[in-house]
This record gives C-alpha cells, sequence and structure tokens, in this order.
C-alpha cells in the first residue's frame, strides 16, 4: 500500500505544497497576510525564520495561536530574487561581519548562514538524515561530549512527520534508527555513480539520499529539474526550505510574517518575563509586544541576541548567569578530496546532495579517537572547483589546467563529528554594526579527538577514490554547519535553555533554532533543527511547560 | 603529445612540477571566446544557451561580458601592480583576458563583504590595498614596482606570497597566508564567474527553466560542448562535419 501511494502521501497538519501556485513561484498568500499592531499583545513572536523559526510558526498558527514572525532579510521571490548562478547568489547569504578567531577559525559567508524568509535552508545543500539514538547520549556511551535531557524515542514520530513534510527522498536507510522514506530516490549523476562505486570497491555501503527534494508528485510542488543550483536558492521550488514547506501554511493560519526586521533586544523585566522586542526596520526603531519569544536566529545570532539583551534582571544577558550563552558552538569538519576519471562526469548536473553513507557514524575502538563521520557526495560549480584546486597548492598554469578538466572529477566530503568545547563560543566585540548593534566575534579551535577524526575521515575518503581507480585526486580542507551556542541541558550551570527550550531564568522565552543543540553527530543539522522546533510546539500546544506565565498558553486553548 | 583526456598525464601532479602545464597545443577556440582563446571545448559558447536562462540570470551573467565597471576603487598605481597579479595567479599572459580586477574593484568600491574577517585582519578592501603595497616593496620598489619587473622575479614573488614566505614591511604587519586566503578567492570568484571560463572549462552555465536530462557517466545534454579530441584542429574540424 505504502508503495502504491509512493510519492502522493501529503501531510496532515501541512497544507504548504497545495497552497503553493502550480506555474508561479512566488509564495501566495502574502499580500492577504494577517497584520499586528506593535502594541497588539501577540500570543508568540518568533525572531528568525529559518529553519526552526519557520517551523515553529507554523505549528503555532495551525494551533491558533497568534503568531508575529520577524525576520531580518528579505521575503524571497524565488522566481525574481534568485539567479541560476553561483557569484550572482552572494545577496542571499549572511554578508554582515562577523570576527573569527581561535586557532582553527571558520569561515563564515556563503559557506555558513542564510538570512530572509526560509533562513540558511534556501542555500543548504538539501541533506536532511536523522541524528542517530547515540547523538543523545555520547558523553553515557563513548565518555565525550554531554547527554542531551532528551532521547531519541522524544523526537521519533516529529522525524517521520517533518520527513513527510519536506518531503524527503531516499532508499530505505540502514543506519541509526532503519527507517525508510515517503519519496524513492532521486536518479544520480555520472559523478555519484564513480563515487558509489568507489565507496562499493573499498567495501563501504552507500546509499542514495537522504534529501529534502521532491520526487513525484507532491501537491504544486514541482519536480526537480537536476540543474544543480541548490546551494545558489531552488528557483523551482523543489528543494525543501521552509519558504516553501511552513511558510504558506503558517500565512494560511494567520501568522504574519515581517520581513527586513532586525531585532536588537529582547525586552524583559526583572523578574524575567519578557514584554516584546526591539528591531529596526527601514532605519527605524520599533517596539513589538508579545507574550511569549521564540528565538530562532542561528548559532551566531541567539547567542548574540540574548547576550545583547542585558537589562536589571539580567546584567550579562537573557539566560546568562551561569556565562552559558554563546558557549559550546560546533563545527563539523569536512575536508573534501576530488578524483580525476577518464570519462566526462559533468558533476554540475543533479543536486550536489546524491549518495551517503553513515557506516563510520559510531564509536569504534579500534580507531584512535572517540565518534565519527559520514561520507557523501558534493558537486562544487567552478567557483567552489577553483576553491578546491587553489586549496591543494596550485596557481597560475597548473591551476587553470586542474580547471579545465574540471568535467572528469567527482568529489567526495566528509563531516566529522567535532566536540563541543565550552571554549569555542561567541562573544561581544567592540565594535557596532549599521543597527547599533556589537558585532559578534567567534571562537574556535579544535581539540586532539577533532584532528584524529579529520585526518582519519580525509585518509578514507583517499582510500575509496584509490579503489575506484581515481587518476588524480585532490584535497581542501574546510568546516561545514554550526549548532550549539545556547545548548540544551538540566540546569542553568550547563545549559541555556532546559529540555522544554525555555531559555534558564525566564518565563517566557524560548531558543528553537540549531544552537539548542548540546552535541552534533556527523548528520547534517536541518532536519533535526525543524524536528526540535516540531516538537516545542507540541509541548506549548499541551501545556507541557510548567510556565509562571500564562498568558500565551491559555489564549492558545481558547 | 596527443589530446587523450582519457588518460591524465596532462595533469600538473602527473607531470611532475607546477609550471609545465601547457595550453597552447589546445586548439584554438572556435566559437565564442575563452581566455586567451584556448580551452578545451573549442566548439563551445555557453553565450549562445543565453536564450534558454530565465531573465534574472540572464542580465546577471550578460552583464559580466557587456558592462566591464570601471576603476573606482584602487589608485591607477595599485591597480597596475595588482592587475599584474591576478594576471599571474591565473595565468593570463596574452589577449583575450577576463577582467579580473574590475570585477574586484567593483566589490569593493560597492562595500560588498563576505560575511566574516580573521580577528587578526583588517577589512578586506584594505587588505587588497595592503597586499598592493606589499607586493611592490618584493618586488624593491615604488608603487607600481611589481608589475614591472620580470616574469621570474613575480613568479618568486608569488611563490613566497603562496607558501606565506613574504617578510618585512607590510607582510610584518599583515598575516600572509589570511591575506593570500583573503585576495585569491575575490580574484578566483571573477575569473569563474566569467561565461569566458565556463567555454574553456565546459560548464554547462545556468540551467533554468530548462534542466538537464542526461546525467549518467559520459553522457552530455545536445547542447553541451564536446572535449577537444586531438592537437591539430584539422582532423578535429573534419570530424564534427564543421567544415
Ligand atoms: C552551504 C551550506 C550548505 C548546507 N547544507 C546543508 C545540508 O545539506 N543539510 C543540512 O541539514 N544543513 C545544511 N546546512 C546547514 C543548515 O542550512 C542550517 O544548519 C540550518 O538552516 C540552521 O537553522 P536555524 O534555524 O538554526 O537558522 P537559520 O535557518 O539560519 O535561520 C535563522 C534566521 O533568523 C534570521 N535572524 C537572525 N538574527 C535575527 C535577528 N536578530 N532579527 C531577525 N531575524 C534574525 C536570519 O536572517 C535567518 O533567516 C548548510 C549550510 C550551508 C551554509
Ligand atoms: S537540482 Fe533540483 S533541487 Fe537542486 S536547485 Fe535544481 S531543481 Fe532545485
Amino acid at each position: 500500500m505504502k508503495d502504491l501511494l509512493k510519492g502522493s502521501v501529503l501531510p496532515r497538519d501541512n497544507d504548504s505544497a497545495r497552497l503553493l501556485h502550480p506555474t508561479r513561484r512566488d509564495i501566495p498568500g502574502r499580500d492577504r497576510m494577517r497584520r499586528f499592531a506593535h502594541d497588539d499583545e501577540v500570543d508568540m513572536l518568533v525572531i528568525g525564520c529559518g529553519a526552526g523559526g519557520g517551523v515553529l510558526a507554523q505549528r503555532l498558527a495551525r494551533a491558533g495561536w497568534r503568531v508575529c514572525v520577524l525576520e531580518r532579510g528579505p521575503f524571497w521571490d524565488p522566481e525574481a530574487d534568485w539567479v541560476s548562478d553561483e557569484a550572482g547568489s552572494a545577496h542571499i547569504y549572511w554578508n554582515d561581519v562577523r570576527i573569527v578567531g581561535g586557532k582553527d577559525p571558520v569561515q563564515m559567508g556563503k559557506n555558513n548562514s542564510g538570512h530572509g524568509v526560509g533562513g540558511s535552508m534556501v542555500h543548504y545543500a538539501g541533506y536532511t538524515p536523522r541524528f542517530h539514538p547515540s547523538d543523545f547520549e555520547t558523553q553515557t556511551r563513548d565518555g565525550v561530549g554531554t547527554d542531551w535531557p532528551i532521547t531519541y524515542r522524544d523526537l521519533r514520530e516529529h522525524y517521520a512527520r517533518v520527513e513527510r513534510e519536506l518531503p524527503v527522498a531516499g532508499q530505505d536507510w540502514p543506519w541509526g534508527d532503519p527507517h525508510s522514506y515517503p519519496h524513492s530516490p532521486h536518479p544520480v549523476c555520472g559523478a555519484a555513480e564513480r563515487a558509489w562505486h568507489g565507496a562499493i570497491q573499498h567495501g563501504i555501503e552507500m546509499r542514495v539520499g537522504p534529501v529534502g527534494i521532491a520526487n513525484g508528485v507532491f501537491g504544486n510542488r514541482p519536480h526537480c529539474i537536476y540543474r544543480g543550483f541548490c546551494l545558489q536558492g531552488c528557483k523551482v521550488n523543489a528543494k525543501a526550505s521552509p519558504l516553501v514547506t511552513h511558510v504558506p501554511d503558517a500565512l494560511e493560519h494567520g501568522a504574519e510574517i515581517r520581513a527586513d526586521c532586525m531585532v536588537v533586544r529582547i525586552e524583559a523585566d526583572a523578574s524575567g518575563k519578557a514584554t516584546g522586542v526591539t528591531y529596526i526596520h527601514d532605519g527605524k526603531e520599533c517596539f513589538q509586544r508579545a507574550a511569549a519569544i521564540a528565538v530562532c536566529g542561528y548559532s551566531i545570532e541567539s547567542p548574540r541576541l540574548l547576550l545583547h539583551s542585558s537589562g536589571p534582571g539580567f546584567p550579562n544577558g537573557i539566560g546568562n548567569a551561569g556565562d552559558q550563552v554563546g558557549r559550546y558552538l560546533m563545527v563539523q569538519g569536512a575536508p573534501q578530496v576530488a578524483g580525476r576519471f577518464p570519462e566526462l562526469l559533468r558533476m554540475y548536473k543533479a543536486p550536489p546532495p546524491e549518495v551517503s553513507s553513515e557506516q563510520f557514524y559510531e564509536t569504534d575502538p579500534s580507531r584512535d579517537f572517540a565518534r565519527g563521520f559520514s561520507i557523501q557526495t558534493i558537486s562544487p560549480l567552478p567557483i567552489g572547483w577553483a576553491e578546491h584546486v587553489l586549496a591543494d597548492g596550485h596557481r597560475g598554469a597548473a591551476l587553470r589546467e586542474y580547471m579545465r578538466d574540471y568535467n572528469h572529477w567527482a568529489v567526495l566530503g566528509a563531516l566529522s563529528e567535532l566536540l563541543p568545547q565550552p571554549e569555542n563560543r561567541v562573544t561581544l566585540a567592540g565594535e557596532t554594526d549599521q543597527f547599533g548593534m556589537p558585532l559578534v566575534r567567534f571562537d574556535y579551535t579544535q581539540c586532539e579527538n577533532d584532528r584524529r577524526n579529520i585526518a582519519f575521515a580525509k585518509q578514507t575518503l583517499h582510500d575509496i577514490w584509490e579503489s575506484a581507480g581515481a587518476q588524480d585526486v585532490l584535497t581542501i580542507d574546510r568546516y561545514a554547519h554550526l549548532v550549539g551556542g545556547c545548548r540544551m541541558g538540566t540546569s542553568p550551570d550547563n545549559s541555556v535553555v532546559g529540555a522544554d527550550h525555555r531559555v534558564w531564568g525566564t518565563d517566557n522565552v524560548f531558543v528553537a533554532d540549531g544552537s539548542v543543540m548540546p552535541t552534533q553527530g556527523s548528520a547534517n543539522p536541518a532536519l533535526t533543527i525543524m524536528v526540535l522546533a516540531s516538537r516545542l510546539a507540541e509541548l506549548l500546544g499541551r501545556k507541557q511547560l510548567g510556565a509562571t506565565h500564562k498568558g500565551a498558553y491559555a489564549r492558545a486553548v481558547r | 603529445m596527443t589530446h587523450d583526456f582519457t588518460k591524465a598525464h596532462h595533469l600538473p601532479k602527473r607531470r611532475g612540477g607546477q609550471d609545465q602545464a601547457d595550453p597552447y597545443d589546445l586548439p584554438r577556440q572556435r566559437r565564442g571566446k575563452t581566455p586567451q582563446m584556448h580551452g578545451r571545448y573549442p566548439d563551445y559558447d555557453v553565450l549562445e544557451q543565453a536564450g534558454a536562462w530565465d531573465e534574472p540570470t540572464r542580465a546577471v551573467v550578460l552583464a559580466r561580458v557587456d558592462d566591464v565597471p570601471e576603476r573606482e576603487f584602487f589608485t591607477a598605481a595599485e591597480a597596475a601592480t595588482l592587475g599584474a597579479f591576478c594576471d599571474d595567479l591565473l595565468a593570463q599572459h596574452s589577449e583575450p583576458r577576463i577582467p579580473v580586477l574590475a570585477f574586484v574593484d567593483a566589490k569593493h568600491a560597492a562595500g560588498k563583504t563576505e560575511g566574516y574577517r580573521y580577528a587578526d585582519m583588517p577589512p578586506d578592501a584594505e587588505t587588497w590595498r595592503l597586499v598592493a603595497r606589499g607586493l611592490d616593496e618584493a618586488a624593491g620598489g615604488e608603487a607600481g614596482a611589481y608589475a614591472d619587473i620580470d616574469s621570474d622575479g613575480r613568479e618568486r614573488i608569488l611563490d613566497a606570497f603562496s607558501s606565506g614566505d613574504l617578510e618585512g614591511g607590510v607582510w610584518a604587519e599583515l598575516d600572509v597566508s589570511r591575506a593570500w586566503s583573503v585576495v585569491t578567492r575575490d580574484a578566483l570568484t571573477a575569473f569563474y564567474a566569467h561565461p569566458w571560463a565556463w567555454n574553456e572549462i565546459g560548464f554547462g552555465g545556468p540551467a533554468y527553466p530548462r534542466g538537464y536530462a542526461r546525467l549518467g557517466i559520459g553522457m552530455s545534454e545536445a547542447w553541451e560542448g564536446e572535449e577537444a579530441i586531438h592537437p591539430d584542429p584539422v582532423p578535429d574540424v573534419k570530424r564534427k562535419g564543421l567544415e
């Protein structure tokens, strides 16, 4: 039965795919969108319309909450605002300067976060793996990192639900908690075929997917056209981002999404009750009243905003009594190794995410480090490929020669789980930005376990290409993904929020984005961020929060 | 040497040295332009596909060919040095050249940033100016000196720059490796954003709304370029029926 219905099942509690226009690409419902007055106390004010904020807004709006989302970037129209071009897409990234330091500084910009309705998922690659059950208890199992105050079981139903909403396409998944996907796997391009073949030769299992890209009929969401520009924003609307997967339904249920609004402070009284937020729109300062606030601004901006929102009850920032805000920020080590083959592979075709393996995800006592990594195909476009070639040490005529050879190459990447450390953190720098907010500073230094993990992962990628008979290889070291910074825990001494996402010491401030993650596994984070927001919405709906401030929750069940 | 690109002996690592790659025995570009008019796909001009692109993309890409920005940010002397540096970095030693520095200049004239800055570095735009000074110092002279020394001298400076080995003067203040990463990122972006470079490497370019249908190993869309197969253009031209 399930096979018969493959590709046609729509989610029960989210009509976004049906609400989209069958041929136009802009998001329906903007013209009729509800508008809240500044002095109207909304039930939930969501800061940021990305992976976490988009899902939370949709869920709560559907449950009857009066939801207002403030988003710093534009309300994108994929047809008019995005281009099928690498350099022409710089405007979709978060380009305000962030200062990076530490011994292993992390580059931000195009390899990091986005802005605008849809958040960083506008330009994410589209991989949507689940976390493994082990990710929630790495301290107990492996003696590293920390345990989450929740387990995989708390999220399991939400994984299945969000996978149906994106929808996720892929083969049956054998790793972690084995599961299958609502859409069948996409066809793969020549480059991914090469990688897959090499992995098999080397004794490594790979599977097609999982990607948040419709494969078959799914309401009015178009099918993928295999044009390969996923990291530049999908003009087709085939790739999942909250803009197409949750925003249409949120608008339909009365949410307001106010774009081009940069929140600069959360206003709270000394007792821990937030009253609203101050934000900048068109250079003007405004205040929006709210009964509750969800901070969903990404792992850099969320801690920055909490740190900047100091006040009588919060001299060092909201939720920062235990000096935890901004700490335990994590990136994944993401080395890439390219292999050269006789045939034309033209890796620019098809989505860059195609085939992946989680065979090395868990701790293996025969290796000299704890935890593991995953392996995925990645297919850089020409500028990305040039950075790869340069990083391997080539310039001038040699660089041009490798570049001319572009169509003969395939690229594999690893995602190494790097461990959470307190000194890898966000702080406020001395300079201020155009909004009068202090710039953020992000320091990052790897530990020994991290270095070993990355080195082993890189060697494994080399071995795969060797087994595949690659004629030459080129390597680049990089990072990917950024989570943590407002981590979830059991007390204000070890975390910023509790298992219910509520910021310690406040009544009605929540964090619901990637920053709440205490560990990161070696899975790409977006799906799990959405899933956490989905669970929080369920808790709020059920009023299982033990909150002292009743307003919002009372109204929700009106 | 014949052009059998199923083999990899033309690749720099397989040739045992950085400098030996010689594109000049590739056929001359017969359709459209490539930088220096050599390339792997002599009969492929991605710009002929512009009619299949969506309007916003077409506007962005064609502007790179048709509206080269005037110099605004760099001084004439800085531009001389940095222009020579970009030519060396990208081996653009003859016309037609992709005007790399013009696009870098336009980016910084518009105050565009990359979303981050190393804690020990000045803003990127300032780094470019410092690099201009530093290259001239390394060339042992006044503003613009780098452009005037011979190619061996420039090659030595470039080699030291890329391996983080420049010292003294500007370089005492500026982290050499980070400066290298800042300027090369901008220069590579400008070069490989240009459709002439796509012709050279056989990249399909923008692909909306048409998309791709032939994804497998060795497969091409009807309009995608064929790789040159022989150094002598005559048999190549014959085989493709271009006479
Ligand atoms: C190149 C690239 C590829 C990636 N590929 C993948 C992938 O394949 N799979 C995967 O799972 N993940 C991927 N990611 C990561 C993924 O996109 C992010 O982890 C995820 O989107 C983060 O979700 P979030 O809710 O924490 O923040 P975001 O999605 O970034 O949303 C935060 C939103 O808040 C807004 N905001 C921030 N501060 C404020 C403020 N003060 N006021 C108002 N609005 C504000 C921002 O503009 C933004 O829209 C990729 C990322 C990049 C850069
Ligand atoms: S490859 Fe598919 S999902 Fe990616 S941008 Fe193109 S149409 Fe969208």
